[in-house]
């Protein structure tokens, strides 16, 4: 380490010679000393770790073979099963389904929680977020092993038979989460945003419903897209919640994938896994999208996309 | 409370503050904070018998002995250990990563690189392991690529043991570890660290003494976050654990979903509720009597204490 220091500082002193310096900032960097190459050499080994896996999948989807771990050769064979086997054709549509409703519910439900704790403040609060902290730190197996014995309860012992449907339940029990998600990512936007804009409205004797549909909603517009599209992806991918709700003949991909695992997995799950892994990066680079344009800088969209 | 004049003005019956929030808080308490009280409630009963899953009318403690029994207790410091350790490891590997992307990478690329961190994060938790799996397996390409360059003899022999759940959950809790400390990284500043050298701070000094307390928020935040999910994680383990790497989770999960016996699966639910609250309370209370003696050391009083 000293070595390292010790060589960037005898650099330092004759610079003349590097093009790096040449750089966006006007002022000569210092050139590179060893303990940077190494630190840079880390982080690219990090990437090349984070992504190993995700690419081994993708790759693996044109396997031919029987099974998925070993590689016979090339094809598309595994994406046309994936349009002939109707379980995973369902399993797909089921989780797209959910996704929907359960972001919808979620956004719904956080974005006025959301903006009550940016414009209401109180004491209230603190029970508030007491509350969607411990949401969000429970373990999703406790979350997952406490919902099953109380959906049932609720549809078989309290007749709400509403909560047999395996939808329901998986809407449910996707959308506890993602409430959450919406809530803190909707009270951040607005606590950054000046509130005179709604005081101006209400001088000008709008009605406080008014204030909110037409100032205050408008305003948090691009946090409640990026909480929608973040709850939206959090239920497609969801699994531990899902395995435990769900009824049999709704059931999710990630589910079907996980029952898969104990039947010996094939090549279709990998293509399976393809698909809807293009389909989250769509609604990330969305996000990722509308925050940009709304003005968050890469550090905020981190913020936000890592849960508050 | 004292509200603005134009709706003062006005003598109407106003909603109470929370009123936006209420939808939402009656939502979380009917299907989670009740759910759970629920859990804790099974968790004094018993099973009742091969088909019943549950019964309270004799409550005992019983439960509770029989998680803390020695096949379900070996679980549990398997678990503590998978936890602490993959939480270590994920600051040892993350620090660094993100202290480059907030500090030494050119900052037109800063965006790309949080973009790249964020999309194994948001890809499905059970492909990512399963991928895992695929590069683990003794008849793999990792495999058979050691074997050709005869790093290794024989196959791999990793699959199924605890060494791969390690890797599993380093893996797949990582970018929950560098996402805030880049956040906390980048928010530390230049001019503070140009200050730093020119007052005389070679780069380790300024690293040690300037940056790292500042990013103090960060390493808390990614240490708890990182900590808390793996210790009721159930998908790796599942997936690359086998018999050899069992944790709590699946013994949650299989008392629910084979055994049928909902009361001993409750009482080990907030047994390992129990046992992360206290973990982090632990770790929080050594990290506090650490800091003291460091920070005494280090203050500069400017003015005299009264």
């Amino acid at each position: 380490m000293s070595a390292g220091s010790d060589l960037g500082a005898a650099g330092q002193a004759a610079p003349a010679g590097d093009p790096a310096g040449a750089g966006p900032p006007p002022r000569n960097r210092p050139p590179r000393s060893w303990a940077d190459r190494l630190l840079t050499l880390g982080g690219l080994a990090v990437l090349v770790f984070l992504f190993a896996p995700i690419v081994v999948v993708i790759v693996y989807s044109f396997n031919e073979g029987r099974l998925l771990i070993a590689w016979d050769h090339f094809g598309f064979g595994s994406f046309r099963a994936l349009t002939e086997r109707p379980a995973i054709r369902s399993a797909v549509l089921v989780s797209v389904q959910v996704a929907v409703l359960s972001s919808l519910l979620a956004t719904f439900l956080g974005t006025m929680a959301g903006v009550a704790l940016a414009r209401r403040p109180g004491r209230w609060t603190y029970w508030f977020i007491g509350l969607l902290l411990l949401v969000s730190v429970t373990p999703e197996i406790v979350d997952a092993v406490s919902l099953l014995p109380w959906l049932v309860y609720l549809g078989s012992d309290a007749g709400l038979s509403v909560f047999n449907g395996g939808i329901v339940r998986l809407v449910v029990g996707h959308s506890l989460f993602s409430t959450a998600v919406v809530s803190y990512i909707v009270r951040a936007r607005l606590v950054g945003l000046d509130e005179s804009l709604e005081e101006a409205s209400g001088d000008l004797y709008a009605p406080p419903v008014r204030t909110f549909r037409r100032i205050t909603v408008p305003l948090a517009m691009p946090a409640v897209l990026a909480g929608y599209l973040l709850s939206f992806t959090l239920s497609l991918d969801n699994t531990i919640v899902s395995a435990f709700v769900q009824v049999s003949g709704t059931t999710p991909w990630p589910v079907y994938v996980l029952s898969a695992l104990r039947s010996g997995l094939r090549p279709e799950i990998a293509a399976v896994s393809t698909v809807m892994l293009v389909l989250t990066l769509l609604a990330l680079g969305l996000v990722a999208l509308v925050l940009r344009r709304s003005g968050d800088s890469a550090t905020d969209i981190a913020r936000t996309m890592g849960g508050g | 409370m004292p509200d603005l004049a134009p709706e003062a003005a006005r003598p109407r019956l106003r909603a109470p503050r929370y009123a936006l929030a209420l939808p939402a808080g009656v939502w979380l308490v009917a299907f989670f904070v009740v759910p759970i009280g629920t859990i804790v409630w099974f968790s004094f009963g018993y099973k009742p018998g091969l088909f019943g899953t549950h019964a309270n009318d004799v409550l005992s403690l019983d439960r509770y002995r029989e998680t803390f029994s020695s096949t379900f207790f070996a679980t549990f410091q398997n678990t503590l250990w998978v936890g602490v350790a993959g939480t270590l490891l994920c600051l040892l590997v993350g620090m660094p990563a993100a202290y480059w992307m907030a500090v030494k990478a050119p900052p037109n690329r800063r965006g790309l690189l949080v973009a790249l961190v964020m999309v194994p994060y948001w890809t499905n938790f059970l492909v990512r392991t399963i991928g895992w799996q695929v590069i683990l397996a003794p008849q793999g390409w990792l495999s058979s690529l050691l074997q050709t360059l005869h790093l290794t003899g024989e196959p791999l022999d990793i699959l199924y043991t605890r060494t791969a759940v390690l890797i599993g959950v380093v893996y797949n809790y990582l970018p929950l570890m560098i996402l805030p400390l880049f956040v906390a990284f980048d928010r530390v500043g230049e001019p503070l660290r140009e200050a730093s050298k020119d007052l005389g701070a070679n780069r380790w000094r300024t690293f040690t003494r300037v940056t790292l307390p500042l990013a103090r928020p960060g390493i808390i935040a990614g240490t708890v976050l990182v900590f808390i999910p793996l210790m009721g994680d159930y998908v790796t383990a599942t997936v690359l654990g086998g018999a050899r790497g069992n944790m709590v989770g699946q013994l949650v999960a299989s008392q629910f979903q084979t055994a049928q016996n909902w009361a001993l699966g409750s009482a080990m639910a907030v047994v390992l509720i129990l046992v992360i609250a206290a973990t982090v309370a632990v770790i929080a209370g050594l990290y506090w009597l650490a800091s003291r003696p460091l920070q005494a050391r280090h203050r500069l009083v400017l003015e005299d204490a009264p």
